[in-house]
């Protein structure tokens, strides 16, 4: 007994690596693949070194490791840049730390994704008046002169597409007062508000309102809770939103085991598996709208942009514009086949 | 010699409701009480939805695995000690037991790597404090955190889906029309019972708990006893672990997050003393699915959940103040 | 010796005690106690353990509240609330046990409570001051102010209280065996002090077993038993014969069963060479089955610690202990258990009960396994054997379903004895077995454990009571320091000579005087 369980624990914990390494090569590699060649285009030979400093949340959710892998992924293809990671900790204050040990070390750019925008402005600034240009991902500070450039989503937009997406799809239908559901991410954070106010602004663009609204906390054990007593809250369904795919695992598990499948499922975020079983279609889950954690990859090629002083290569500017913004996309069975390369 | 009744006598003339045989019924009393508010509440709030033979059984399935973890709680707390730990041990059997490999062993596999994972870190708790003289609250803290830590970095931050057929359909799966979860929960609750009440591991439990010294007067073991309840507490979490696993069709790091404070807050209201030497497995059972009626509760009537960690806030120290109004219970010292 | 007597002091009264009486439950602790303290004496209270010191010293500093009597302090009949009451009075309470914040500096524990202070902002500079001339009083302004107090030797701790309580200028100072903490030469410097302090006209009431002591510090003493005064203001010039007397000689002629004519054969235990750094050393004798042998000695005599040694609660520096000729694991509780050895220790509620747990599960602690089958217990079984043992115990009520915690005291002590009836226990070990039980239950203890001598069982018993270990054992026992200093048939000593032994050697040179 006791051989069979080391054997099993041994082969259990080098497959979990096995498995991440594989997983981690395959998502970046098509995530890098159709960006490549554009990067090259507008950037040219290699110049000189460029040290990039990296900072990202270490939680366990599977877009900020995305994000990390991303960037990484990225830098890899630019022989003269060198990506230095600085593990963020478990919060602001760890992340702080980490960024002014960072600061001193006097890298050419600094790509943050902070942990609270908020609280790291003045650590942003800090860095931007040392003469360290910040590219500032996704979590915005709060002053304009923390960052050089700001790169984020726009959880607005994905409430906004996820609800005209439902909402023709209900029309089409010709279902008339639908029971709309929305699974909310955690519920304080900014960015849910966001989603939730795009979402309820778009379908009340065809007189449909949200029935019930939950929140979970972005993890798989929180999504199956609050979705096992919502299915029992509503006994039928017309439409769901889940604001985010990682706790989407545990939204669909509850659903399949209350063998419920009269109703149609968007997701949020975008992560490979949601977009397998949409391609499979052989489950609820119709769409997911894209809030892609590729924007660190992107990160990273503008970073080099500016370090060497250089622009967009198509656009006008000589420089890199202060902001962009991702749009997010509606990733359907249609056009599945284009993106299921960014997923994460 | 006629002294000595005479000493005593007074307290025989109390009534049945204040005697001591009458105590674990006082304790689960008001913890029935509030369940049974709560489930007047749900009649009247969601008639349709609230009383249903599904919403009953959503309720008790989804109380199943933190139930499992607070069951092993409940013995830690009344052997002494307190486990931070049954959050993050959860998440590293969960993930350990949905690797590749280990799902390449099928789901009895699975369900051996959980058990196998969640008692050798409860055993490694348990030695830290008999031998290594750490204080619960330590040893099973730094075990959090590195417990965690290390199912993340098995898991490499990825979620982990499962592709054994038995173990995802577990989850839906029902005996009699209950579903199998809710049986396991049954299960351990019993076992559990028989175990406190009925063997000599629940009175050498009770015995460490109660009064350490008397028990290492009498002969008892004491180390190995509390070896051997930090050992059962991590089972208890293997077991949940795979509970979680099924429902979810998947393991992640994340799982099991904030358990430790579910599990403990179930068997405080439960009537079970942070001091020891005393609790029930049947109040915790209540205080399981006391929270989970709340929460269902929420849910079924569209509130937001802020309000809903008020009312387990405010459940917790009203349970533990009626518990405290029991007449003789301030004798206990230290 | 008696630098008291050059310094004759008939001054006021500053404290009167009439007829204090303080009962507990079982227990009449105080009974008709007088005490008459002046100002700018040391007043010595005298009296064998249990005879009431404790209880009045509770009382004087206002955690007890008397049941009967009066206190007449500074000509005003009183009666303290609570211990700040009392302080506030000018009476404070140096206990054996000092009520120092260890992590606290020597300036904030001496100004603890009542420090100078603007807008709740401590003047540091004022509390400095203060401590310091406190401390100077008592010829120690030499006590670094800023050191925390835990890492002062005991010493130096105790003048750091006394000096608390001169900085709340206390007029009367109790102290409770300070000597018992102190080296020899830390005894004369605490003694100079305590003549400074009376010189400066404040009275000080002094407890102390060490006859010895009294004589040199004190200017009178009261001498209780059984919580009575038998002697109040004699003068310490008193002989110490007389001085015992009064401490002994109580009735308890009834109270003991007969010792069995037959000599006891044989031997169940032997302890060798035992020894345990600074607490007891080489400790040699032997138990025989059926005999009960006492050891007679003073809290801090090692006799606890010895008792707990021979269980395997603690491990042995050096020495054995052979049951029926084979060496115990030392260390090892469950070896002594496994070989028949059974202890009711001294603090029964914190080291042997389990309060809340009903009497039946206290009886069977000891023996779970022999009522049980595959881990699984035989409450029927175990029910009927501990029902049995209560009976025979004559416990009292009878219901083994009650909680250990609503039984008296006596009949707590029963149900420890009866773990180890139940366990089988051929040598059982007594700690202080009489302790908080009344006269009457004492009396039906000494008949269990009398007549479990008398089924073969042999006893080890400890007591402090001198009267209880003569009156109930066989063989006697004497320790003092850490030593056995004497071992005699029970018959072939007296009180007086054990209480002398025990309270190093002073009686014989009394006698010779």
């Amino acid at each position: 007994m006791s051989a069979l369980s080391r054997r099993n624990l041994f082969f259990g914990g080098a497959a979990a690596g096995v498995g991440a390494l594989m997983t981690g090569c395959t998502s970046n590699n098509q995530a890098a693949v159709p960006a490549t060649a554009p990067a090259q285009q507008s950037s040219g030979k290699p110049g000189k070194p460029i040290t990039i400093g990296f900072s990202a949340p270490a939680a366990d959710h599977g877009w900020l490791a995305a994000i990390t892998a991303d960037a990484q992924a990225r830098a890899k293809q630019y022989p003269e840049v060198t990506l230095k990671t600085v593990e963020a900790g478990q919060d602001a204050t760890a992340q702080r730390a980490a960024l002014q040990t960072l600061i001193q070390e006097k890298p050419d750019v600094i790509v943050v994704l902070p942990f609270d925008g908020a609280q790291l402005t003045a650590t942003g600034r800090a860095a931007m008046q040392a003469g360290i240009p910040v590219i500032n991902l996704d979590r915005q500070f709060s002053d304009e002169l923390a960052f050089r450039v700001l790169i984020r989503g726009d959880n607005y937009g994905m409430g906004v597409a996820a609800g005209h997406f439902i909402g023709e799809r209900l029309k089409t239908a010709g279902t008339s007062a639908p029971v709309i559901a929305e699974i909310a991410g955690i519920d304080n954070l900014p960015l849910t508000q966001d989603r939730s106010r795009g979402f309820k602004e778009a379908l009340s663009s065809y007189g449909f309102k949200v029935s019930h609204r939950v929140a979970a906390e972005f993890t798989i054990d929180s999504g199956q809770k609050v979705t096992a007593n919502l299915l029992q809250a509503a006994p039928k369904l017309d439409a769901v939103w889940n604001h985010d795919d990682d706790q989407g695992v545990g939204v669909l598990a509850a659903i399949n085991q209350a063998g419920r499948k009269e109703f149609l499922m968007v997701g949020g975020a975008g992560s490979r598996k949601a977009m397998e079983q949409i391609r499979a279609d052989n489950t609820v889950l119709k769409a997911t709208v894209t809030y892609s954690p590729t924007m660190s990859g992107s990160a990273v090629s503008l970073a080099r942009l500016i370090a060497n002083g250089r622009g967009i290569g198509d656009l006008v500017e000589l420089t890199v514009p202060k902001e962009i913004r991702l749009a997010s996309e509606t990733v359907t069975k249609d056009n599945v086949a284009d993106y299921i390369g960014l997923g994460f | 010699m006629t002294d000595l009744a005479s000493a005593a006598a007074p307290k025989m003339k109390t009534s049945w409701w204040r005697d001591d045989a009458s105590e674990p019924v006082r304790r689960n009393l008001g913890l029935t009480g509030v369940l049974v508010a709560l489930v007047v509440i749900g009649l009247v709030s969601a008639p349709d939805t609230f009383a249903t033979s599904g919403n009953v059984l959503n309720i008790l399935t989804q109380a199943s695995a933190i139930g499992v973890i607070a069951i092993g709680m409940t013995f830690v707390i009344i052997g002494g000690g307190i486990d931070l730990s049954v959050g993050a041990l959860t998440a590293l059997s969960a993930v350990w037991c949905t690797t590749v490999a280990t799902q390449g062993f099928g789901g009895g596999g699975m369900l051996f790597t959980a058990l196998v994972v969640g008692t050798v870190a409860g055993t490694i708790n348990g030695v830290l404090i008999a031998y290594g003289r750490l204080v619960p609250f330590i040893a099973t803290l730094a075990m959090m955190v590195g417990a965690r830590g290390l199912a993340t970095k098995i898991s490499n931050k990825q979620t982990q889906p499962v592709n054994v057929e038995s173990i995802n359909r577990l989850a839906e799966n029902k005996l009699l029309g209950i579903p199998v979860l809710v049986l396991i929960f049954a299960g351990v609750t019993a076992v559990g019972w028989v175990v406190l009440n009925r063997t000599t591991f629940g009175r050498r439990t009770v015995a460490v708990g109660g009064n350490a010294e008397a028990a290492r007067l009498a002969g008892i073991n004491v180390r190995r006893q509390t070896v051997l309840l930090y050992a059962l507490s991590g089972l208890c979490c293997g077991l949940a672990a795979l509970m979680v696993v099924a429902q979810a069709n998947a393991g992640s790091s994340s799982q099991g997050d904030l358990y430790e404070l579910d599990a403990i807050a179930a068997a405080i209201i439960g009537g079970t003393t942070l001091t020891g030497g005393r609790g029930t497995v049947i109040g915790s059972l209540l205080g399981v699915v006391v929270f989970t009626t709340i929460t269902n509760l929420f849910i079924l009537n569209n509130l937001p959940t802020e309000v809903q960690n008020i009312v387990k806030g405010a459940i917790i120290v009203g349970a533990v103040l009626v518990q405290q109004f029991q007449p003789r219970d301030l004798f206990r010292k230290r | 010796m008696t630098d008291s007597a050059d310094t004759p002091v008939d001054g006021p009264p500053l404290l009167t005690l009439t007829e204090v009486v303080k009962t507990f439950p079982g227990v009449r602790a105080l009974d008709g106690v007088e005490l008459t303290v002046r100002q700018g004496e040391v007043h010595c209270l005298l009296g064998q353990n249990g005879a009431g010191k404790s209880t009045l010293i509770k009382v004087l500093s206002g955690a007890h509240r008397p049941d009967a009597g009066q206190i007449t302090w500074q000509g005003r009949s009183v009666s303290f609330a609570d211990p700040q009451a009392a302080m506030r009075a000018g009476i404070a309470t140096i206990y054996q046990e000092l009520d120092l914040v260890p992590d606290m500096t020597v300036a904030e524990n001496i100004l603890l409570g009542h420090e100078p202070r603007t807008a709740g902002f401590v003047r540091r500079g004022a509390m400095r001051a203060a401590a310091h001339t406190a401390l100077t009083r008592l010829g120690h302004g030499e006590i670094p102010l800023g050191r925390p107090v835990g890492r002062l030797p005991a010493a130096a701790q105790q003048i750091v209280s006394m000096a608390r309580a001169l900085s709340r200028e206390a007029r009367m100072l109790i102290m409770d065996e300070p000597s018992a903490v102190l080296a020899h030469d830390e005894v004369s410097n605490l003694f100079r002090i305590i003549r400074e302090l009376r010189d400066q006209g404040i009275a000080v009431v002094y407890i102390s077993h060490r006859l010895e002591e009294i004589r040199q510090i004190c200017d009178r003493v009261t001498v209780l038993q059984d919580g009575r005064t038998t002697a109040a203001d004699l003068p310490a010039t008193t002989p110490t014969a007389e001085l015992v007397g009064r401490m002994t000689g109580r009735t308890l002629e009834h109270v003991f069963p007969p010792r069995p004519p037959r000599a006891p054969s044989g031997e169940l235990l032997r302890v060798e060479g035992l020894t345990r750094h600074g607490e007891f050393s080489d400790a040699s004798f032997t138990v025989g089955p059926g005999e009960i042998v006492g050891i007679a000695g003073l809290v801090g005599s090692g006799r606890s610690e010895l008792l707990e040694t021979v269980f395997g609660a603690r491990r042995p520096d050096a020495g054995h202990v052979l049951v029926d000729g084979r060496r115990l694991k030392p260390g090892s509780v469950a070896a002594a258990v496994r070989a028949g050895l059974g202890l009711a220790p001294e603090e029964r509620k914190s080291q042997a009960l389990l309060l809340g747990e009903p009497v039946q599960n206290n009886i069977g602690l000891a023996s779970l396994s022999r009522h049980a089958t595959a881990g699984f217990v035989r409450r029927g079984a175990e029910r009927a054997a501990a029902t049995e043992v209560a009976d025979r115990l004559e416990l009292r009520p009878q219901d083994v379903g009650r909680r250990a915690r609503t039984l008296s005291g006596g009949n707590q002590q029963k149900v420890v004895v009866g773990r180890w009836l139940l366990g089988g226990t051929r040598l059982l070990l007594l700690d202080e077995p009489t302790r908080g039980v009344d006269v009457g239950a004492r009396a039906e203890l000494y008949q269990v454990v009398r007549s479990l001598a008398e089924d073969g069982v042999g006893v080890l018993l400890v007591s402090s009571e001198v009267p209880e270990v003569l009156g109930l054992a066989d063989r006697v026992l004497v320790m003092r320091e850490g030593r056995i200093v004497h071992e005699a048939r029970a018959e072939e000593i007296d009180e007086h000579t054990v209480l002398d032994l025990v309270m190093a050697g002073s009686l014989l040179e009394g006698a010779a005087q």
